[in-house]
């Protein structure tokens, strides 16, 4: 600090001066087209995408790599259509999309059924924690030897392997999204006489959401890479033992199988072919159901997603 | 509140000069020993345990179940005691853990690069953003059989598949993350002279630590998954290998209770790695800051 | 129990003392509650009369309890010793009879617009049976406090002293026996506080609803109530019952305004003299 007091230099006050007209430049001007197009992001997503394809071509023409190791992505692109219009890949991504969400429904019942009995009673939110907390961790898959002893090599085994892995990650979060809603809110509701069901439908749930809707999407994710891991697996063991899978022809079993199988047999570009198909379900799942319903619900409320 | 026109009910007013103690009732009371202990989670969570574990071994007894089928805790437990003792189990863990440790380390460099690039250009963002839209929802494990054709069976495949199951969503996350840092704490950090790579590290990076932290959760979740997927169908493809071959080559023996003393460990393996690794992380960083969402 | 000391604006108010029978009646309610390793006494034997048309404001320093008798009166506590009646009635749990306006935002759902809220209430607490006549009663409430233009907005683009209105107006809407603030205003700005005393006043005047109010202002004890219950803290208890039915915005700083200020400040202090600050922790 210095040593002298700095007094504060006293003026005349200021006061309706007019307020003279802006005269550099535009107030306002629209950027050129150049700038605006650039600014849209899915013209630049799919440049790159673009970019991306012509560099696959490129490389794999030029260094002329085997086919069998890296098809072009024309190659590709043709099996891709030859699976889809004459060897019936839809049939094989039906079989796996149905599999799939016929374990979704039931493991979203089974963990709604668990979680409602977790937020009535303290012994129930217990036996939710421990178990989520044990079996969370357990990697679903594992539990496909065991599932193919007790169920047979078939649709049951796989459908209780998804159940596995929708169930903890759908009960956890949800159960842990009912435990942080605030105390006002329920309060609220309380207030206005909810009790019970509708306690939880009109309270809970909404208040819930953004966690419930991160358990879906967790369960779903977990889920797709099971039934996919599930599949490649049932093909493994069938080549090994009967070289048969139950029903003869393409158009049996799901993605996986069918990746599988194309593997086996050399066909590389269908085999890049059915993974174009499974990053497609997915994308279609992830954008077209889940971005969607977040953008309705969570969004829409101002809600933080968590 | 039908009558529009009521008016106050005035009435006297008045003052307590002394007031008398509350001597009957304690103002605050210690609860009591049972209480508390009831009140201590771990305490509940493991009578649960116990419970769950003493209804299994009732079950397998008096239901006279086949021990092919579903084993016995107690004919599991010993059998995990027992190739814990022998080493056999620990050397399953540790092929299987190196794997993973190789493959996690290589996804979240591969994260950080492709990262950099990303906070520095808008290509490398647009780039970024679409690589993960693709590959994100790309189970890893479906690129098994063309990992196995590219790099054989062995090791390499098996990272290859780890790598790209953590890459992505540790990669989405963090950025997502980046561009939700708030304006304010960005301009904090450029008011005190900060840009380039001391920018990202000290400013970007602990600000979207909460980000980060999902998106490694989330990969080593989906690793740990496809890892043990991927050995699983190793197993079925011939190979040898850590916990999910074991558990295969097992099942096919019908040796059930190595299955499930196999399948103890990998949960065991999946408790410390959540509830010691990742929660002390946690703990010590984005709770301690109170940034948890 | 000592009544007297002199009143400091005069009890001798120009409307004839109405031997109205007491909308809520208190009496010697003990509450107590649990944290994880305790049992906390946070209210002693307090009793009070609630009559038609008061704006009772409960005022004390943090830690007496008043938020407590609150959520008490409200149903969401048990007494473990006294009854509270509301019209008679002894009161058990939480209902539309009582309406609850807090003092955090996110007392509104997030899932529902501001017409959405309001309805939500009506609806769910049973004052109306169709959607239709639910819109119309939340559509003059909206009007009352002046969110007509708001009315299909979700709360997170409002303000905060537009959702405290929200939240008033909801809780109008049922017509409760009795309303009860728990702070609502004590999260705002000091100017939007100002004005939301001035609008609750007003919407008072118009339809002469009951209010429970509390408050750790001494200030905004003396615009909004129009008698104020003096709690004293650990565990509380009551320490005075005063008149400011005389005094609103209109004569903050006159004489009689402040008198009763000095006087309640005193009352509160007199016996706590290293307790913590009464002042708004601001939220």
């Amino acid at each position: 600090m210095p040593e002298r007091v700095i007094q504060p230099y006293v003026r005349e006050e200021l006061d309706g001066r007019d307020i003279g007209e802006a005269v550099v430049g535009d107030v306002e001007r629209r950027l050129s087209v150049w700038e605006r197009v650039s600014n849209i992001d899915a013209v630049r997503k799919l440049s790159v995408l673009v970019t991306l394809v012509v560099a696959w071509e490129l490389y794999t023409r030029i260094s002329d790599i085997n086919e069998l190791m890296f098809p072009t992505f024309s190659s590709t692109g043709t099996a891709l259509y030859n699976a889809l219009v004459n060897e019936g890949l839809l049939i094989n991504v039906w079989n796996s999309l149905s599999l799939l969400l016929t374990g979704y429904g039931i493991g979203v019942g089974i963990a709604a059924m668990l979680v409602v009995f977790g937020v009535w009673t303290r012994f129930g939110s217990d036996l939710l924690t421990t178990l989520t907390a044990m079996l969370n961790p357990l990697p679903a898959i594992a539990l496909l030897p065991m599932a193919m002893l007790w169920f047979g090599l078939g649709p049951a085994a796989i459908v209780f392997t998804l159940l596995h892995s929708i169930i903890w990650p759908v009960a956890l979060n949800t159960h842990s999204g009912f435990m942080g809603v605030s105390e006002t809110q329920r309060m609220v509701g309380r207030n206005y006489g909810l009790r019970g069901l509708s306690y939880i439908y009109k309270i809970l749930i909404p208040a819930a959401f953004p966690s419930i809707l991160t358990g879906l999407r967790i369960g779903w994710a977990f889920a797709w890479r099971t039934l996919i891991a599930a599949e490649l697996v049932f093909g493994g063991q069938v080549a090994d033992t009967s070289g048969q899978l139950g029903a003869e022809g393409s158009s049996a079993g799901g993605l996986g199988w069918i990746i599988f199988q194309n593997q086996m047999e050399n066909q590389t570009p269908y085999v890049f072919a059915g993974l174009f198909a499974v990053i497609l379900v997915g994308i279609i799942i992830e954008n077209g159901v889940f971005r969607n319903v977040e953008d309705r619900t969570i969004r829409r409320w101002g809600m933080q997603i968590g | 509140m039908t009558d529009t026109t009521t008016e106050t009910h005035v009435r006297p007013e008045f003052v307590v000069e002394r007031l008398e103690a509350a001597r009957d009732v304690d103002v605050e009371r210690r609860l009591s020993l049972f209480e508390r202990i009831s009140n201590v989670n771990a305490v509940r969570k493991l009578t649960i345990l116990l419970g769950l574990v003493v209804l299994w071994e009732g079950y397998t007894w008096i239901g006279k179940v086949e021990p092919l089928l579903f084993p016995s805790f107690s004919a599991s437990a010993s059998v995990l005691w027992e190739t814990l003792l022998s080493g056999l189990m620990l050397e399953k863990v540790w092929i299987t853990v190196y794997v993973l440790v190789l493959g996690y380390a290589a996804g979240l460099f591969l994260a950080a690069a492709l990262l950099t690039f990303a906070v520095m250009t808008r290509i490398g963002s647009d780039f970024l953003s679409t690589m993960t839209a693709m590959f994100q929802p790309l189970p890893a494990i479906s690129l098994l059989p063309l990992a196995m054709l590219w790099f054989g069976l062995g090791v390499p495949s098996l990272v290859f598949v780890t790598i790209h199951s953590v890459l992505w969503a540790v990669a989405l996350s963090t950025h997502t993350g980046f561009m939700s840092v708030s304006e304010t704490l960005r301009m904090v950090g450029r008011n005190y002279g900060l840009r380039g790579i001391p920018y990202v590290f000290m400013i970007l990076v602990p600000a979207a630590f909460a980000a980060i932290l999902t998106g490694m959760k989330v990969g080593w979740a989906f690793a740990w998954r496809t890892l043990i997927g991927a050995e699983l169908v190793f197993g079925a493809a011939s190979g040898e290998g850590g916990l999910g071959w074991m558990i295969f080559e097992r099942g096919d023996n019908l040796e059930t209770p190595y299955v499930f003393a196999a399948l103890f460990t990998v949960i065991v393996i999946g408790l410390i790695v959540e509830n010691l690794i990742f929660r002390n992380v946690e703990i010590g960083t984005v709770q301690k800051w109170g940034m948890q969402r | 129990m000592a009544t007297g000391s002199e009143p400091a604006a005069g009890t001798a108010g120009t409307t004839p003392a109405v031997p109205a029978a007491p909308v809520l009646d208190v009496d010697g309610v003990t509450l107590q509650y649990k944290t994880k390793e305790h049992l906390i006494t946070a209210t002693y034997r307090v009793g009070f009369q609630t009559y038609p048309a008061d704006r009772f404001v409960i005022l004390g320093p943090s830690g007496c309890g008043k938020s407590t008798l609150l959520k008490g009166i409200a149903g969401y506590l048990h007494p473990v010793e006294g009854e509270m009646r509301l019209k008679g009635n002894a009161i058990r749990d939480p209902g539309p009879d009582r309406c609850m306006v807090f003092q955090e935002f996110d007392q509104l759902l997030p899932w529902k617009t501001v017409m959405g809220n309001i309805t939500f209430a009506l609806l769910n607490g049973g004052k109306c049976k169709s959607q239709d006549e639910a819109r119309e009663i939340a559509h003059e409430y909206i009007r009352k406090v002046k969110l007509e233009r708001f009315e299909d907005t979700y709360p997170h683009m409002l303000s905060g002293g537009m959702k405290q209105r929200v939240a008033i107006a909801r809780a109008m809407s049922m017509e409760p026996d009795i309303l009860l603030m728990d702070e609502p205003f004590a999260a705002l700005d000091a100017l939007t506080r100002r004005q939301m005393q001035e609008e609750l006043l007003q919407l008072w005047d118009d339809t002469r609803f009951t209010v429970i109010f509390v408050t750790h202002s001494i200030e905004e004890a003396v615009i909004v109530g129009s008698r104020i219950l003096i709690m004293s803290p650990h565990p509380g208890q009551v320490k005075a019952e005063l008149n400011a039915h005389l005094h609103t915005h209109d004569d903050v700083g006159g004489e009689g305004f402040m008198a009763l200020q000095n006087r309640i400040h005193g009352m509160i202090f007199a016996d706590r003299v290293l307790e913590e600050e009464t002042q708004p922790q601001h939220a």
